[in-house]
């Protein structure tokens, strides 16, 4: 059974105008959703900057939730939006299109950190935004292939695809993480 | 490495604090001052009949205006290839549209390979209607053509926008796309029910060239209005 069974409920509950219904979407989603946005290598005030206004979305546009539709992939889509956009401004305050490249091809280092939201930012560097969001929804946030399509506005195919480019650079990164440390070297 | 390995490198990775409280706390006040019951969306079906129905509404004013020459002239044949065709992309943008503006919602097949279906339909529908090849007045006579439609598809676009207006595109220019491919095949409505040309590369080109115009023209306005917004904010 899935953990968030009652999601669609809470979400029409929270359509009526409860309260209770909101405050306890807020705490239930609040920690994934965060670490959705922590996976994208933002700060730590970042990712609660990000979870802030997503709610504050997800407040505005709670009229498009359809009742008895699938209420996780609804959140994720609009935090997925949040985070585009904040991506895309990012991009334009900083130097364009120069560190959009920098960012994709940063190297993989995992080391022994304090803060381990840079250990999965790091991790999943090498993957490009897209395939990150994938791999983020299935095996972070433990959504099904369909969940993702939906959250994703594709299809399940494009999913698989992604999923599947994903693993194949995670593999080679790992791999070569791997031989730097001499064969045994623990990665988290 | 195998992919359950890569399994529990991912979960080991993530961060194990959560948000910080008083963000909680911020999104939680805000909520319960601007909380009040809300009416959901109609169902698809009532957005995609909608849709539907206001393409119809502008296709028959126009054509009632201008005049039922086109398909005065057409044979049967002629008539139940080009409007199924014609029906058929109406429902396929109706429903990309509505899907658009809803977040979350189920794809079997990408958007952009539906409308392709849509489109190849449609000109493989006037290519078996039309074997006159001449080409007289090709540029004069399809400008006209090309103006009459895109200016058929303004009033549908913003009716469609109107019907649409509650619901929140996540991405903007697959919206924009979707609004104006149907708003386009509105005024490709009015002209295959208007435009007694039926020289094959007239309609091929002129009246087919009002699709992706006006598709093109609704992702521009929700580029603009994206930028706009996230420059605003």
């Amino acid at each position: 059974m899935h953990p968030d069974d009652n999601l669609e409920l809470l979400m029409a509950r929270y359509q009526e105008g409860d309260f209770a219904a909101a405050s306890a979407l807020i705490d239930r989603l609040s920690p994934q959703l965060y670490r959705f946005f922590a996976a994208q290598s933002v700060s730590r005030a970042d990712a609660d900057d990000l979870l802030q206004e997503t709610w504050l979305r997800i407040h505005k546009v709670r009229h498009t939730y359809r009742p008895g539709e699938p209420a996780l992939p609804w959140f994720y889509a609009i935090a997925r939006h949040i985070r585009v956009d904040h991506y895309r401004k990012s991009i334009r305050a900083s130097s364009g299109e120069r560190e959009l490249e920098a960012m994709s091809k940063i190297s993989v280092v995992v080391s022994e950190k304090s803060d381990r939201a840079d250990d999965l930012a790091a991790l999943l560097a090498p993957l490009s935004p897209g395939e990150r969001d994938v791999l983020e929804m299935l095996k972070v946030a433990g959504m099904s292939l369909e969940e993702v399509a939906r959250a994703t506005c594709s299809t399940v195919g494009s999913v698989k695809q992604k999923a599947h480019r994903a693993y194949k650079k995670l593999r080679v990164a790992l791999s070569e993480v791997r031989l730097g440390n001499g064969q045994g070297g623990g990665l988290s | 490495m195998k992919d359950n390995e890569i399994d529990g490198v991912l979960k080991a990775a993530q961060a194990p604090h959560g948000p910080a409280p008083e963000t909680l706390k911020r999104v939680t006040d805000s909520i319960r001052d601007s909380l009040r019951p809300v009416r959901p969306l109609p169902p698809r079906w009532v957005l995609t009949g909608g849709l539907i129905l206001i393409c119809a509404a502008i296709v028959l004013a126009g054509a009632a205006r201008a005049g039922f020459f086109g398909i005065e002239r057409m044979n049967p044949w002629q008539r139940v290839l080009i409007f199924s065709a014609l029906g058929i992309f109406v429902v396929i943008a109706a429903k990309e549209y509505v899907n658009a503006m809803i977040p979350g919602s189920w794809r079997r097949v990408p958007a952009g390979a539906l409308l392709g279906i849509g489109a190849t339909l449609l000109i493989g529908a006037f290519a078996l209607s039309f074997r006159d090849y001449r080409t007289d007045h090709f540029v004069s006579a399809g400008i006209v053509c090309l103006l009459t439609g895109l200016l058929h598809a303004v009033p549908a676009a913003l009716l469609s926008w109107l019907l649409m207006r509650r619901g929140f595109a996540v991405n903007a220019v697959s919206a924009g796309l979707a609004a104006g491919t149907l708003a386009g095949l509105a005024g490709v409505g009015v002209l295959e029910l208007h435009c007694s040309n039926f020289q094959a590369a007239h309609v091929l080109v002129w009246h087919t060239a009002v699709v992706p115009l006006s598709a093109a023209a609704g992702a521009l306005v929700a580029w603009g209005l994206r930028l706009l917004r996230t420059s605003n904010r």
